[in-house]
């Protein structure tokens, strides 16, 4: 079969000179693609992800692409490797390898849930990116990005007192990632400012709910039987 | 004036204590204006945003569950929450626990393991917005108004979780929910408090708030976006609905000024701090001085 679309396809090789069976087919019929093998794929991957709660809408998918042509990041942002119609595709296809390329661009992923909103099929999208991303780390595919620290810095602070400590999640996570325009000029101007206005109770006047101690022990089990260790 | 008659309960969320309590101080005023009554579920928790469902789904359904069941003991049938991040974690929860068998008999387990009274799935979740609009009323607005924001040019930016995705918060499906493409409840009340509202095309993108410290290139370039869109619409400010739309594109404020020029910056506020303006209240009383961006300078200009 003639390839027209060669730039899409990894691993095309190109004859001079092609005998098949003892006729000559060079010329137009001079392109093959590389031998694969159906043990590249792991086929239990997508199983993976689809025994997750987030995840299992994955094999709904009918590659429409009405996510991608929407989604904030791919479009409107601009980073086109972010792309998640093709994640779903290589999950439903176990094509870890390719899969593994994206492994610094999928967690970039914001979730304004446009793509949950539109999909025809029913999928949430959204929900099986994340799903995507979370079983690439557990199979050791992917390594901690930005994103994941970040939500667990978050599930870490919530969990200490039941509500949300905004100050002191941002010093925690800036201290520990460091990210190039949190100069310590600008953290303090901004500190400043929410301080004077007397808002936020960090540290250990933050606010408590209360009654959360029972409440704790049971997130912690749940956290526990999901495979997440314990916060602190 | 339409009074509602069953229970509605309040659920202020984290930011409206801490980093949106401009957004608290200015939606008391407006509800009281209006004899919305607002009934705080005491002790409530965070409710996990979109940021523990990436680590547990049991326990990112089990948080908003909590304050759901809280809500109900105190009678309520519906939830207000005024922020976009817990409309979408609350309604969520609802959705799960009322469609999924599977997931209900396990929060069941969970709640009475906490004490707390088993929910159903009954408490319908509501933005502010959408209650301000739908429970009283665009006369009812228009008849409170004594300084209209008259001149005033105001894009509305919707964010987000407001309405998205509609299998969750039932928008464009059920009666008294906005639109889930092209909202406009915003653009109505302010209307009806006298000020124009402009036309521009980035209503409701991702401001990139979920990442603001995580991904700054994304959080800057979708915060720039949305300043940049609202002053090319001829927009004198852009008016929120959410503290952390509001506190993520005025923490970038800085930057974007430094990357794309001051040209574009316009000031953030929320959009009960405008109502409350155009109610005869001050602005100190509002708190537009503790927002991080600076409306003062134009607010003044128009007189108030």
């Amino acid at each position: 079969m003639p390839i027209h679309e060669k730039s899409l396809i990894d691993g095309v090789i190109e004859k001079e000179k092609a005998v098949v069976d003892g006729v000559d087919v060079s010329g137009r019929w001079n392109t093959f693609i590389k031998e694969r093998l159906l043990t590249d794929y792991h086929e239990d991957f997508v199983q993976e992800v689809k025994s997750l709660q987030g995840g299992k809408t994955v094999t709904n998918c009918w590659q429409c692409g009405t996510c991608t042509s929407g989604c904030c990041l791919h479009t409107d942002y601009g980073l086109r490797e972010f792309n998640p119609r093709y994640f779903i595709y290589l999950a439903q296809t176990g094509n870890v390898e390719e899969l593994k390329k994206y492994e610094n661009v999928i967690w970039r992923c914001i979730s304004c849930n446009k793509c949950v909103e539109r999909c025809p099929k029913g999928v949430k999208v959204e929900e099986v990116v994340h799903a995507i991303d979370e079983v690439m780390r557990k199979r050791g595919i992917a390594e901690d990005t930005p994103g994941s620290r970040w939500d667990r810095t978050y599930l870490d602070n919530i969990m200490a007192t039941g509500v949300l400590d905004e100050l002191g999640l941002t010093l925690k996570y800036v201290r520990s990632e460091k990210p190039a325009d949190f100069t310590r000029g600008f953290m303090a101007r901004m500190a400043f400012k929410i301080i004077k206005n007397g808002n936020v109770r960090t540290g250990p006047i933050r606010r408590r709910t209360k009654g959360w101690k029972k409440m704790k022990k049971v997130a912690d089990s749940i956290l526990e039987a999901d495979g997440y260790g314990s916060t602190k | 004036m339409a009074q509602q008659n069953e229970k509605m309960a309040y659920y202020p969320g984290c930011s409206m204590d801490g980093l949106g309590k401009a957004y608290q101080k200015s939606t008391e005023v407006v509800f009281r204006d209006l004899d919305i009554p607002m009934d705080r579920i005491k002790d409530y928790n965070c409710c996990g945003a979109t940021e523990v469902k990436n680590i547990s789904y049991d326990l990112s359904v089990f948080l908003p569950t909590r304050n759901l069941a809280l809500a109900q003991e105190m009678g309520a049938k519906t939830v207000i929450a005024p922020c976009n991040g817990c409309v979408y974690a609350l309604a969520r929860a609802n959705k799960t626990i009322s469609e999924d068998s599977g997931s209900r008999e396990r929060l069941g387990k969970y709640l009475a393991e906490a004490d707390l009274p088993q929910y159903g799935g009954e408490v319908e979740v509501k933005h502010v917005l959408e209650v301000i609009r739908n429970s009283v009323g665009l006369d009812a607005v228009r008849s409170k108004v004594t300084k209209p924001l008259k001149g005033l040019k105001v894009a509305c930016y919707y964010g987000c979780l407001y309405t998205r995705p509609k299998v969750y918060t039932g928008a464009g499906l059920q009666s008294g929910k906005d639109n889930p493409e092209h909202p406009f409840f915003m653009d109505e009340l302010l209307q009806a408090a006298g000020a124009t509202t402009v036309d521009y095309p980035v209503k409701t993108i991702c401001c990139g708030g979920g990442h603001t410290i995580a991904d700054r290139e994304v959080s800057i370039g979708f915060s720039a976006a949305i300043l940049n869109e609202a002053a090319r619409a001829g927009a004198d400010m852009v008016s929120t609905m959410c503290p952390l739309g509001q506190v993520n594109i005025e923490m970038n404020i800085p930057k974007i000024t430094e990357q794309y020029g001051a040209g574009i910056i316009r000031p953030v506020v929320y959009f009960t701090q405008l109502m409350g303006l155009a109610f005869g209240h001050s602005r100190r009383e509002m708190a537009i001085q503790e927002n991080l961006s600076d409306a003062n300078g134009v607010l003044k200009r128009m007189g108030y």
